[in-house]
């Protein structure tokens, strides 16, 4: 293509570079329409979150939430220690169910009638509504054995189990089947294959999926609200004893008429997010690894 | 070498019924959650019969519990959320993998995986305190939350979906002179077509699900069946939520009757998904 | 393997939780190891309504008595009955006692009802340029169903002599959650609206569509504050938090009382209270009693499962009808009146520890 000809067609706007500069736009104009919301929502979390949250540092992390919720203070320590128990053991539960699940599905099950009924109750699973999951649990589990972070770890480790299988199996599509067949010319058996060679390949990736998991988990409330109890106190134990979570204390304060109940509220949803971007950018640190391995 | 060939196939055997144990707790949960559930909402089922599914009436001072208002109104806040979120999040999934210079591609894509994990109690947070007191407690209040909750979600599948299209299709695309919207429409969009259809059924099942913003920022208002989109309402798992608390025998048949509605039409939204899938990706390769 | 191990080990620690409850069926808290002096926590929910009294009084209570812990979830009044029944918690606030039907369902067998405090549910209002409104029973029900629309209708016009009363349209504002509260109010106009009240009495009502809906007692506290013209009904702890106005109601005896402590405490007056120790201070005889005036009850079983809890049990409840009395003004309720204290004293002698 010769230079004049180049410049001919610049000069000319016909209708379809005129469409695509306002398709663009729109492109554009789009990114612009869900930024403005999000952005005065994280700007009202941080602004009045940081205000509660910061201002007695570290205490609103340590301290124990005030009894009497009119009365002005920090704390939110236990409401973060009972986030992180039943998340962990939440995370305990479905990811080894998740990932072993995952290796029926893709190593040995492939597309026969019960793996592939198994694939569509996972995906039925993923879009059970929380609170479905949380009375659930709380006739199921809360019932018979009693408030506990180990409730609301039950109930998110059922909506975490479909995430975990979905993207582990995923994960092992990518391992290469040359890998496999390596393995087994070796002599290795199937499991012995699966365990050394398939799952190590794709353990960053299974990692990231699962760390995302976590994520979304930790935020939810609906499981939580009906399960774990209400604590202001420390409790360190996984299956006994009331408990709270950031979720729960967020709920409850939102609809509280007290002005201080207001401000732990946002504190707590800085403290959630922060929590759940974390587990994001791990899980975002362990994907790069995985992307410079290959 | 016999010994250990022995052994090796004992543990392979044990392995590969722990992992079919493991597929099965999704369908052990399941069902569970099908038997109990649907046991405690029977009451409610057998007193009020077909009229759980076909009146508006919710009145528990009568006894009387019909869900179709909050039906309605799940399904309606879930559709101004799909609507309002759904041309955003293609838009912004588009722009950002097929637009946005690519020195701000990767900072872009962070970001928007960032905030697909706000959790959903934050955003109703932000609309009790915030928002209501300037647009009120409404259907569309609710679903502009909602719309706002899932946009970062949709865009964050449909991103990973549209990336899959073969760099090869694009550039030929744009080799025979195409505009790079015209690029969009014929590479990008038939290649991505079914797989965007999920991320939006995701959004949609992640929609209809919420309780606690929806609960915060809806009105709750009983019977409401109307378009208004500035009229109270209300919807399934907001009103688990909201009554769950004062709510007496019949009046928690009823709410965990919700629940299993909701579960039943999820679960709808699931195989209609799929089919769509299906069928769109075999229209694509009897071309 | 390691998977196997660990799903081993969760369901052994599993298996562990399960016995470490034993035979009493209860396991709400952790029981301590070595017994006597140690931590004992207690578990309880229920009522938004007592919530910001149980507050204090543990805040009091766990001061006095360091080896006890008491968590109090303010999950709603039914709630914390069906909890109690089920057994999940040590003891249930309640603004309503049992009904007779749900007794059979109680796993720990026969309950004790304490009355703890009389509290009011105000009528706030925002109404710019009145300052002081006064109320009847069927005027409250006529502007809370919608046939009054109007500030300067003729019927609460006749409820203020003197007033002028501007035509600002009303708005109305209730819980969009289920409540004690509104079961309190809609029980109060039920009963005393002499008929005009249609829509019954609950914790859920069926409101016309066009009134509005706030989440808790902050919910309609803020409607009522940003909207000219509305009308709620608040705790009146939350509405004076929100500093909101309210009106002064008419009573039985036919005169507007402004709710305060003292009001509130003459309900308990004229009130029948049966041998259980249940009854309702709504729409109360007494001259100065103040009508919407509503009763709440800490629940236990007479048998707690737990001796040890059983124990702290009993001492927590005599604090809060003994020196916990006195801490109701500071949160805006009412202390028992004496005769009721005594009956409710006497009866902690049938919690068996």
């Amino acid at each position: 293509m010769s230079v004049p000809e180049l410049a001919d067609l610049r000069a000319r706007r016909s209708w379809r570079t005129t469409k695509n500069t306002i398709m663009m736009g729109v492109l554009g104009a789009a990114l612009l329409a869900i930024a403005i919301p999000l952005v005065l929502v994280l700007y009202s979390v941080i602004a009045r979150g940081a205000h509660s949250a910061f201002a007695a540092f570290p205490d609103f992390f340590t301290k124990e939430i005030p009894i009497v919720s009119r009365r002005p203070g920090p704390g939110m320590g236990p409401a973060i220690l009972g986030t992180l128990l039943a998340t962990g053991g939440a995370t305990l539960i479905a990811v080894p169910l998740g990932v072993l699940g995952a290796v029926y599905l893709h190593e040995y099950g492939g597309t026969t009638r019960f793996a592939r009924l198994v694939r569509f109750m996972a995906m039925v699973m993923t879009g059970v509504p929380s609170i479905v999951m949380g009375l659930f649990v709380y006739v199921a589990w809360t019932i018979p054995f009693g408030y506990s972070a180990f409730g609301g770890a039950l109930a998110l480790a059922c909506l975490m189990l479909p995430v975990v299988i979905g993207s582990t199996e995923q994960m092992l599509k990518l391992v290469p089947g040359q890998l496999r067949e390596g393995s087994y010319a070796l002599g290795a058996t199937k499991s012995r294959t699966i365990i050394t060679v398939v799952l190590p390949a794709a353990l960053p990736g299974i990692v990231s999926g699962a760390l995302l998991a976590v994520a979304r988990a930790a935020g939810e409330t609906a499981p939580l609200l009906f399960t774990v109890g209400a604590a202001s106190s420390y409790n360190g134990h996984l299956f006994s004893g009331a408990n709270t979570a950031l979720s729960v204390q967020i709920f409850g304060n939102a609809t509280s008429a007290f002005a201080p109940a207001q401000d732990r509220a946002w504190g707590a949803a800085l403290a959630l997010v922060l929590l759940a971007f974390l587990f994001t950018l791990a899980a975002r640190l362990f994907t790069a690894r995985f992307a410079t391995k290959r | 070498m016999i010994d250990l060939r022995g052994r090796p196939a004992h543990a392979d055997t044990t392995f590969r019924w722990l992992a079919i144990a493991a597929a099965g707790i999704v369908l052990v949960v399941l069902g569970l959650i099908a038997v109990i559930m649907t046991r405690r909402a029977l009451p409610v089922f057998s007193e009020m019969g077909v009229h759980f599914f076909t009146s508006k009436r919710w009145s528990p001072a009568d006894e009387l519990y019909g869900s179709l208002a909050f039906l309605w109104g799940t399904l309606y806040t879930s559709a101004i959320a799909i609507a309002l979120s759904l041309p955003v999040s293609l838009g912004v999934a588009l722009f950002v993998t097929q637009v946005a210079p690519p020195k701000l591609r990767r900072p872009l894509v962070y970001v928007i995986d960032l905030v697909a994990v706000i959790p959903s109690v934050v955003f109703g947070l932000w609309g009790i305190l915030v928002l209501a007191p300037h647009l009120g407690r409404s259907f569309l209040t609710a679903g502009v939350i909602l719309a706002i909750m899932i946009t970062p979600i949709i865009t964050s599948l449909a991103r990973e979906v549209i990336e899959t299209t073969p760099p090869g299709e694009k550039e030929a695309a744009l080799a025979l002179g195409a505009t790079r919207w015209e690029m969009i429409v014929g590479s990008v969009w038939p290649h991505s077509k079914s797989g965007l259809v999920g991320a939006v059924m995701l959004g949609l099942g992640r929609a209809m699900g919420e309780t606690i913003a929806a609960a915060l920022v809806i009105g709750s208002a009983l019977g409401q069946i109307t378009a208004n989109p500035f009229a109270s309402g209300n919807s399934m798992p907001a009103v688990i939520a909201n009554e769950w608390g004062e709510a007496d025998d019949l009046h928690k048949s009823a709410l965990i009757a919700l629940a299993v509605v909701l579960f039943l039409i999820t679960i709808a939204v699931n195989l209609i998904a799929t089919a769509i899938v299906r069928r769109s990706t075999a229209r694509s390769r009897g071309k | 393997m390691k998977l196997r191990l660990a799903i081993a080990l969760a369901a052994l620690a599993l298996s562990c939780g399960k016995k470490d409850d034993g035979g009493n069926g209860g396991n709400a808290g952790k029981t301590t190891e070595g017994g006597g002096g140690g931590l004992v926590t207690l578990d309880a929910s229920g009522s938004t309504f007592q919530k910001a009294f149980e507050e204090v009084a543990i805040e009091a209570y766990t001061k006095q008595h360091p080896n006890v812990k008491i968590n109090y979830g303010a999950g709603g009044s039914g709630k914390g009955r069906q909890d109690l029944a089920d057994m999940v918690v040590d003891f249930a606030g309640s603004d309503a006692p049992y009904k007779d039907a749900d007794k059979a369902k109680l796993k720990g067998g026969d309950v004790l009802y304490f009355p703890i405090l009389l509290g009011a549910v105000s009528v706030s209002y925002h109404l710019d340029g009145v300052a002081k409104l006064q109320l009847s029973p069927e005027t409250v029900a006529k502007i809370f169903q919608r046939d009054i629309k109007k500030w300067n209708d003729p019927a609460i016009a006749a409820d203020n002599p003197g007033v002028t009363l501007p035509a600002t349209d009303i708005t109305v504002a209730h819980r969009a959650d289920g409540s004690g509260t509104t079961d309190i109010f809609t029980h109060f106009l039920d009963g005393g609206s002499a008929g005009a009240w249609k829509l019954k009495a609950g914790g859920t009502v069926e409101w016309p569509a066009d009134t509005q809906a706030g989440n808790g007692n902050s919910g309609v506290a803020q409607i009522v504050t940003a909207t000219n013209g509305a009308i709620g009904y608040v705790d009146l702890s939350d509405a004076k938090a929100a500093k909101l106005s309210y009106a002064a109601i008419k009573n039985a005896a036919g005169k507007y009382i402004t709710p305060d402590a003292a009001s509130v405490s003459a309900a308990g007056d004229g009130i029948a209270v049966k041998d259980d120790l249940t009854f309702s201070a709504v729409n109360s005889k007494g001259d100065a009693a103040y009508p919407i005036t509503g009763q709440t009850w800490v629940i236990v079983y007479a048998k707690p499962a737990d001796k040890q809890k059983a124990a702290a049990i009993k001492a927590y409840l005599a604090f809060l009808l003994g020196d916990g009395q006195k801490l109701a003004p500071d949160v805006d309720f009412a202390p028992l009146p004496k005769a009721l204290q005594d009956k409710a004293i006497a009866q902690l002698g049938k919690i068996q520890t």
